[in-house]
Parts: C-alpha cells; sequence; structure tokens
C-alpha cells in the first residue's frame, strides 16, 4: 500500500519545515513493485519491492543543489535537508536559475485503479499461469516479463505548491520462439485497471508470430513500403517526440534547422497525416498531470495535420525568449485513421510488416537519423497479403522523414515499445521507401 | 521498530537479539567498520538467515546495499545541476523448491527483514508444482572478508567548488577556442554492499567509480549545419586522481579543432575500407559483439523477451573461430581501475583466481556465469560474474571486465598499424552504437574519422559509420599495437534484464587494425527526405 496524499503532503510539509533556505522543493515518489520475470516457460525470478525515494532542492539566491535520499527518520531528514543547504550554499551562481512556481492548479488524474491497486505477487501469478500455460501447450519457448507497478508522485515547494498523484500499471510482454530457435515472435499490452487484462490473448499472439515466422528467407536490403505495427512505430514516434526541443531549435542545433530556416512552428514540416498530441486525462493511456517542476500538464497539440504546433520550453529559455512555458509530452497519442491492420497490408504490393523494432540509437542529429533493427515477427507482404517470413534487417531512418511517408494509418493501441514507458496511444503504420540498410542474421 | 531507532540500539549494544543463535556472521565483525550499517547487518543477517531456514529455504541470502551519488552538470557559464543522493535498503532473496523468490524495501529494521523473509518465501512456493525444471545451485565455499577498493582521493572529500570550478573551465576553455556551445559534467557513485548468506559467506565491500565527460558543439551559422565531438575520458573505478590527471585543457582544444575539422571534411564515400580503430572506439565494440554474446543467460534464453539471445550456442564451445589467432579477449574483475573489479560478485563468489579468456588466440572458450548456470554448460562453478544495481534488483549475470589482450610487440604503435594501411579510416571516439538481438549485425559511429591514404594520415571524413557481423569483424583483425598502446574503456551504465539494471564496465584495448569492412555514408543512409 502506497501512502496517501495527507500522508505525502504531511511529509513534505515536514522537510520543507526544516527549510532555511530561500525556497525549496521537495519531491516524494513511493512505489510498490511486484513482478514476475520468466523464461523457456518457467519463472525465472519473482519479485516484490517497496521503494521509495525523496528529494529536497535548496535555494540560496540563484545557488541551488538537491538531494535525495530514502529513509524517512528524523535524523535522516534533517541530514538531507542540511546537506542540500550546505551544499546549495557552495554551489555556483546559475544564470539559468527559475525560483520555485507558486500554487496551481490541474486537471484531474485518470492514473489509478482500485482493481490494479488491490492485487499483489498471487494474483501476478494467477494472471500470468494461463500464457504460461499456452506456450507450453504448443511446444514453444516463451519468456516475457510481467510487472505491476502503484506509484504514488509529489511534489511540494515554499512557495505554496502541492501536487500528488497516484498510479496503476500493468506492463506486459512475452517472446515466443520455436523449439528450433527458427522463429519468433512478440506481442505486449499495458494498462491501468487490471480488470481489462488478458495475458493469454497477448501470449497467443506472440506464439502465432512465432509458428509464422519459422524459416525466414532471404530478402535483400533496400527501400520498402512497411507496415510498422503499434509497438514499432511507438519506437520511432518517442524518438521525434524528445527532439521537439525549443532551445534547441533557437540555437541552431537541433534537427529541425535541416527542415527550414525559418521558425518551425506553424509550417508544415511533416506531411498531412501526421497529427501528435498530448492528453494528460486521455483514458486510453493517461499520464502525468504535473512536470517535474510542477508545471500543469494540459491537452497540448504538438503537430496537427503536419504542422508543428508547440515545442517543449523550459521555463528559463521561454522567459529569455518571451515565450510560453510548455511541459515535456505527458503521454503521446496519434489518433490515426483508423483502418485495420489487415487494410494496412492490403493496400501494399511489396513490402514488409514489422513487428517490433530493437536497439534504436541516434546515428546523425543533423537530419534525426537513427538506425536500428527488425526482431521477432517481420513478413514479406506481396498483392495485399502476408506471402512468408523473411530475415530481419537493419535501418537506418530520420522519425522526422518518416512521417512526411505515411500512407495511411490504423486504430491507436496501448503498447510497449522497446525501452521507454511514456503512455502512448499509437496506431499501427504504412509508410513508403523504409530504408533497410543491410540484413540481420538475428532470429 | 523504526530504522533509526533500531540502529541507534545496534549502535550502542552492538546487535539485536534476534536470536540465540550467536553465529560467525557476528563472530566476523571483529574487524568490522564502525558504520552503522555495518553495525546493524550481522543479528539482521542472523534473523533473515534461520527465519528462511525455519521456512524451508534451501539456500538464503541477505544484503543490504547503499549507494551514494554525486554530479555536477554544466553548460556554457552556467552549473545547472548540483545533486547529491543515498539510496540504501536490503533484500532477501530465497530458493524454495527449485524456485526463487526475492524481497526488497527501503526500510531496514528487524521487523522489515522478517516481513521481507516471509514475502520471498511465499512468492517462491507459490511455483510449488507448477515449475518445468527446478533452479539448482552448485556448491560454493563460503568467504568472511571486507574489501575496500584502493584509491588515493576520495572524490566525495573534494569540495563541489573545486568541481564546478573544473566544469566551469573546461566550458570557458572550448567557448575561448571558438566552440559556440559546450556541456560538461563530473558524476562519481559510491557503492556499499553487505551480503551473508546460508553457506556461511558474510562479506562487506565498498567500491567507488567516477565519470567526468564534456562536448563541445560548433555551429556553421551561414551553412546551417553543427558539429559536435565528445570528450574521450572513459570512466574509470578509481578516485578523483583520474580526474587530477587527466588533460583537459589539452582535450578541449583538441576536441573544439577537431569539431570544425569534421564540419568542414567531406562525407566518406561508402564501401570497404581498412580501419584502424582507437581504444577509445573499440572498447564499445568488445562489449557489443564479444561481451554480450558471451552470457550464458542470454545463451540459454533467459533473456529473449528483452536484451535478446546470442549466436554464441553452447555447442559452439571450444570450436567457434570467433576471431583471428591474434585475438585474445580476458574477463577479469581484479583489473586496476576497472569499473566491474570488486573482490567478492553479488552471488558471494570471489573473483580473485576466476578470471577467465573468452577467446584465447581467436577460439571461444568460455561463457560469463552467475550461481546457477555452470551446469548448463558441463561446467563446476559460477565465474563470479553476478551483479546487481541496487538493494532493490535481483542478481544477474553481468559483465566483468572484458579487455582485448595487447600484441606482443611493443614496437607496433598506432602510426605502425597506419602505415600499413592504403586506403582507410583511423576512428577515434565512441559515438552511437546498436546491434541485433543475437548479436550478428551492428552499426558503430565515433567522434572522429581520419582518412588513411598510402599508410599516412591525411585530413578528416564526416558522416562515417561502419557496420559489419561480429564473427567476419573479428577475423579480419590482423594488426594489434604492443602493450604500451593499452587503454582503458568503459561505461556506467550497461543495461540488461527486467526492471532494467545498469552495471557498469570497462573494457581494455589496444589500436587494432581490420581489413575490408564496411564503411558508410550517414548523410545517404538518411536520404535527402529529413
Amino acid at each position: 500500500m502506497i501512502p496517501s496524499e495527507s500522508q505525502t503532503r504531511e511529509l513534505a510539509e515536514k522537510i520543507l519545515k526544516l527549510s532555511k533556505a530561500d525556497s525549496a522543493v521537495v519531491h516524494i515518489s513511493n512505489a510498490d513493485d511486484a513482478n514476475l520475470r520468466f523464461a523457456n516457460n518457467d519463472i525465472t525470478s519473482n519479485a516484490a519491492r517497496k521503494l521509495l525515494s525523496l528529494s529536497v532542492t535548496s535555494n540560496f539566491g540563484t545557488r541551488s543543489a538537491s538531494v535525495e535520499w530514502n529513509q524517512t527518520d528524523d535524523t535522516s531528514l534533517k541530514d538531507a535537508v542540511a546537506r542540500s543547504e550546505q551544499m546549495a550554499k557552495l554551489a555556483p551562481e546559475n544564470p539559468e536559475f527559475m525560483p520555485p512556481l507558486g500554487k496551481q492548479s490541474y486537471e484531474e488524474a485518470a492514473t489509478f485503479s482500485a482493481n490494479t491497486a488491490a492485487s499483489g505477487p498471487p494474483e501476478l501469478a494467477a494472471w500470468l499461469q494461463p500464457a504460461i500455460d499456452a506456450t507450453r501447450t504448443a511446444k514453444i519457448s516463451g519468456a516475457g516479463f510481467l510487472n505491476r507497478k502503484i506509484s504514488a508522485n509529489a511534489i511540494a515547494n515554499t512557495a505554496g505548491l502541492f501536487a500528488y498523484q497516484a498510479s496503476t500499471t500493468v506492463d506486459f510482454s512475452i517472446t515466443a520462439r520455436s523449439s528450433k530457435g527458427n522463429g519468433s515472435g512478440w506481442s505486449s499490452c499495458q494498462f491501468t485497471d487490471s480488470q481489462d487484462l488478458s495475458l493469454k490473448s497477448t501470449a497467443n499472439t506472440a506464439i502465432k508470430k512465432a509458428l509464422d515466422s519459422r524459416g525466414p528467407a532471404a530478402m535483400d536490403p533496400g527501400k520498402y513500403p512497411v507496415v510498422l505495427e503499434a509497438s514499432a512505430a511507438r519506437n520511432l514516434i518517442s524518438l521525434l517526440m524528445w527532439a521537439l526541443n525549443q532551445r534547441s531549435s533557437d540555437e541552431k542545433r537541433s534537427f529541425l534547422s535541416s527542415l527550414t530556416k525559418e521558425n518551425p512552428i506553424g509550417q508544415n514540416l511533416f506531411g498531412d497525416k501526421a497529427t501528435l498530441y498530448s492528453d494528460p486525462t486521455y483514458k486510453a493511456a493517461p499520464g502525468p498531470i504535473f512536470s517535474h517542476d510542477g508545471q500543469a500538464n494540459r491537452a497540448t497539440n504538438w503537430i496537427k495535420d503536419g504542422t508543428l504546433k508547440n515545442l517543449f520550453c523550459n521555463r528559463y529559455w521561454a522567459k529569455k525568449q518571451n515565450i510560453q512555458p510548455m511541459p515535456y509530452a505527458s503521454n503521446v497519442i496519434m489518433p490515426g485513421e483508423g483502418h485495420s491492420l489487415e487494410h494496412l497490408i492490403k493496400k501494399v504490393d511489396r513490402g514488409v510488416l514489422i513487428t517490433r523494432l530493437w536497439y534504436l540509437r541516434m546515428v546523425q542529429p543533423q537530419s534525426l537519423l537513427y538506425t536500428g533493427l527488425t526482431r521477432d515477427g517481420t513478413f514479406l507482404i506481396k498483392n495485399g497479403k502476408i506471402s512468408k517470413p523473411i530475415n530481419n534487417f537493419r535501418f537506418n531512418e530520420s522519425p522526422a522523414s518518416l512521417l512526411n511517408r505515411i500512407i495511411a494509418s490504423g486504430s491507436p493501441e496501448r503498447v510497449l515499445g522497446s525501452e521507454g514507458s511514456t503512455p502512448m496511444h499509437i496506431p499501427p503504420l504504412l509508410v513508403d521507401d523504409f530504408h533497410f540498410s543491410s540484413v540481420s542474421d538475428a532470429v | 521498530m523504526k530504522r533509526r531507532k533500531f540502529l541507534h540500539q545496534a549502535a550502542i549494544t552492538g546487535t539485536v537479539a534476534l536470536t540465540t543463535n550467536r553465529s560467525l556472521l557476528q563472530e566476523s565483525r571483529a574487524a568490522a567498520t564502525s558504520s552503522p550499517l555495518s553495525l546493524a547487518f550481522p543479528s539482521l543477517a542472523d534473523a533473515v538467515l534461520n527465519q528462511a531456514n525455519q521456512l524451508g529455504a534451501e539456500f538464503s541470502e541477505f544484503r543490504i546495499g547503499k549507494t551514494s551519488s554525486e554530479s555536477l552538470h554544466a553548460r556554457e557559464s552556467a552549473v545547472r545541476a548540483v545533486n547529491y543522493s543515498e539510496d540504501s535498503g536490503c533484500c532477501v532473496r530465497a530458493l524454495v523448491d527449485g524456485a526463487w523468490g526475492f524481497a526488497a524495501s527501503h526500510e531496514i529494521s528487524e521487523e522489515e527483514v522478517l516481513r521481507l523473509t516471509h514475502t520471498a518465501i511465499a512468492i517462491a512456493k507459490e511455483q510449488k508444482g507448477k515449475r518445468l525444471e527446478a533452479v539448482s545451485l552448485e556448491k560454493l565455499p563460503a568467504w568472511k572478508d571486507q574489501w575496500q577498493m584502493p584509491m588515493e582521493i576520495d572524490p566525495f572529500s573534494i569540495s563541489l567548488d573545486d568541481k564546478a570550478a573544473l566544469l566551469l573551465d573546461i566550458n570557458q576553455r572550448a567557448l575561448n577556442a571558438g566552440a559556440n556551445f559546450c556541456r560538461s559534467g563530473l558524476m562519481q557513485v559510491k557503492e556499499e554492499k553487505w551480503l551473508a548468506n546460508s553457506i556461511g559467506s558474510c562479506i562487506e565491500q565498498s567500491r567507488v567509480r567516477i565519470r567526468p565527460y564534456f562536448s563541445v558543439t560548433v555551429v556553421d551559422s551561414k551553412k546551417g549545419g553543427f558539429s559536435n565531438r565528445d570528450s574521450l575520458a572513459a570512466p574509470r573505478g578509481s578516485g578523483y586522481e583520474y580526474v587530477r590527471d587527466y588533460d583537459f585543457e589539452g582535450e578541449v582544444a583538441q576536441a573544439v579543432e577537431e569539431a570544425k575539422e569534421k564540419m568542414a571534411a567531406p562525407g566518406v564515400k561508402s564501401g570497404p575500407k581498412d580501419l584502424v580503430i582507437h581504444p577509445s572506439n573499440l572498447w564499445l565494440t568488445i562489449h557489443e559483439s564479444i561481451g554480450h554474446p558471451t552470457e550464458l543467460d542470454r545463451a540459454m534464453g533467459f533473456e529473449a523477451n528483452f536484451a535478446g539471445t546470442s549466436f554464441v550456442k553452447p555447442e559452439l564451445l571450444g570450436k567457434l573461430k570467433y576471431a583471428s589467432d591474434l585475438v585474445t579477449i580476458r574477463a577479469d574483475r581484479t583489473q586496476a581501475n576497472g569499473l566491474s573489479t570488486i573482490a567478492y560478485d553479488d552471488d558471494g563468489v570471489k573473483t580473485a583466481g576466476k578470471e577467465f579468456n573468452i577467446i584465447d588466440k581467436g577460439l571461444f572458450t568460455n561463457y560469463q556465469m552467475a550461481i546457477g548456470q555452470a551446469a548448463m554448460i558441463g561446467r563446476e562453478q559460477s565465474n563470479g560474474c553476478a551483479y546487481a544495481d541496487s538493494f532493490s534488483t535481483f542478481p544477474l549475470q553481468r559483465m566483468p571486465n572484458i579487455s582485448l589482450q595487447p600484441g606482443e610487440d611493443d614496437g607496433v604503435t598506432t602510426e605502425k598499424l597506419i602505415s600499413d594501411v592504403e586506403d582507410g579510416i583511423y576512428i577515434v571516439g565512441s559515438g552511437s552504437w546498436s546491434i541485433d538481438q543475437q548479436r550478428y549485425n551492428f552499426q558503430f559511429t565515433g567522434q572522429t574519422f581520419h582518412k588513411i591514404k598510402n599508410g599516412k594520415l591525411d585530413g578528416m571524413y564526416k558522416d562515417v559509420a561502419y557496420q559489419g557481423n561480429s564473427v567476419e569483424f573479428w577475423n579480419s583483425c590482423d594488426g594489434l599495437g604492443g602493450p604500451s598502446t593499452y587503454e582503458l574503456g568503459g561505461a556506467f551504465n550497461c543495461g540488461k534484464g527486467r526492471p532494467t539494471q545498469s552495471a557498469p564496465v570497462s573494457h581494455g584495448a589496444v589500436p587494432s587494425r581490420f581489413r575490408q569492412v564496411q564503411v558508410l555514408n550517414t548523410q545517404e543512409e538518411g536520404g535527402s527526405k529529413a
């Protein structure tokens, strides 16, 4: 059980009362984790964790320092506050310092489920067993991770701000590998409310992909139309989202500089099929209602029908440029066109269906060029149908360029990516001219 | 009992009467340090191990961990963040009926460790009758020991003033030399661990690591381009003496000049080329194309869902010609300044005497292992490669320091390797990296790419990446620098497992020559649409 809002407020006030600084900010994060990890159809580790993180930032003028710790006894609280003050006095003046925000108003959080919060290790084991039974029955080797997290994050400061948000999530992903190791499939899901769980159906998707992908045929690298399933699309779009930065753009060291010499906001840089926005109250993939510095997260358009609408901008840079600050995306939603995956596949004469992307890393910041690989279910699409499994590829692609090549999109799904857990609701995408640079022998 | 109250009591009495069994754990504390956690540990460990034994554990383990870290980050003339963090807590790992259970908490008290013991055992028992195979552990010796990483200057003893001044000086020098932007930082971590297990081990260890960094950016405001050059300073398992002795002044000036030269350089023409790779780049290639593929848990499918599996199947042990005859790759957790260096791993296995060759003169000879894995390949014991990145995480097999051994001839320098290249590139510094989930196909960039023409350096290229297949690449190695060219690279944050754990690891290397490696022009790879 995680501490309530009133218990958290009480602790925050206790810490702030110890402060002798000009101003101070406190963050409190509590987490109750339960997880199951499995491989070769057996559980490999099985954990329950109770975690706490406290931090205090003390400010003297524009000098500032932070201390994080995780013990709540009086001595630890006093030591931490005193240490942060001692460090802040020694820190140099920060010309980019911004004073803490005063009281803010926030949206109502949509991230907590009492059902999920009532679950523990026995429930997790019961949820997972049908998935493991499915891989065993199919004589497929299943490996995966089921994680239930109950958390509460809070911020408070000496200027009167207090915010608290409780959240629950259940993340599940599974890789199914054929007994000879010549086929591999993957699937995932993420929920706020454990009532919505069906791990068996997620497992069955992975099993089918593993069976269908056995004995991949050779296919040359090159540029092809691809159908990116939702997870693969999510990975590429999240890379673009993190690069939408006002300061980098103003300093001419952003990929946006390669697209336009003018102010990029208001320009159609991404084609008419691209719309990305955030809304922390969005029920299907809700996000945090406040940012790390206490700003209110609100519904925000980032890209609308290809036109850049907003860039992330911290409070210092916003003040310097005399514009409004803009917190990072609380979550990312791409509404899509509502087509089925089958419809997207039907539109392809010769192309590739991609289940999952892996190991995406920046190659060239000037063009936002990333490299990465396909894995766990790569198929040739021929004449509008999945024809056969094919080898995996390494790709070199820019998500900024890619949005301009969207032919059609499906209905958004809440799935996991290879890395990162920002809530995202992203559709499968049909994209032209996806650049596969070389073949990977990995299955 | 609340932790502070408990620790206060522990400090006064030296123990808390949880059990009448005054075990060797408590006796081993004779030379213990006087920190509250050191004093509290023996009695808490006894409580856990006794309780676990009574509840039917075949093996049990109690660990307290405390991680302290400090970081400063600066950009241009502003020190933007000064942070200190201290994270402590404890965990219980228990093996019951062939199944693991694990529970962790930030609270360290008698009441809490007993709750953790019950939880760990209950969730292990939950698997009864549901498993295909039982987890089985090899017999291991018990150790009672204390170890502290040797260092000259504790980085936590250096004032923030001095550290901030160093960063601001780096940034100012870069700006004075013509950089448009410069960011810099200094991160330091102290890990303290106390481990006791049911086979009788009781181990207390501490180590420190440090990472200075900077990155300069030059912008061509007329043409609209920009160029970055990151520092080559590697993180180290070292005290502050490493930072004190590093030539930041010299490297900053060099970095700005190289960033300018790179921005003005021609793009490389794609195709096969001979490469001479500096240790500041090659360490990462070793990490990705040899370190990860030879992790036994990956090879056996335990990481299939996230990090992936491996092309190095167990049947290839002793048979795979992984690299040319010149190449020997050694795993060693006792190496001076290594980020993975420690006396005992997080399974309680002593690392001295467990050093091993992964590749011996080109032949694949051994995997990295944690406990419970050796029997899978017919070996007797773990070779000491377990690590948990926090009190709250389950120990996994993680990399020891894995290093390319120098060539025998100390007369072989970088210049000598270059002199035998007609058309190639000398690559320095690590950049982008990516490799497939079975570790066949990789692609790496770097910081600077120096054109080699007829055995001599001849300006720079930009937009360079090299791509290859792990085994083909390592078999194309036909030249190694001698012992005096050896340098240690590494990273603080190798990711693996779920929940993802971050492990520090070093990789030593010498400048090495590889023939006919596929080189890409990254500008062409991206096309002209972005």
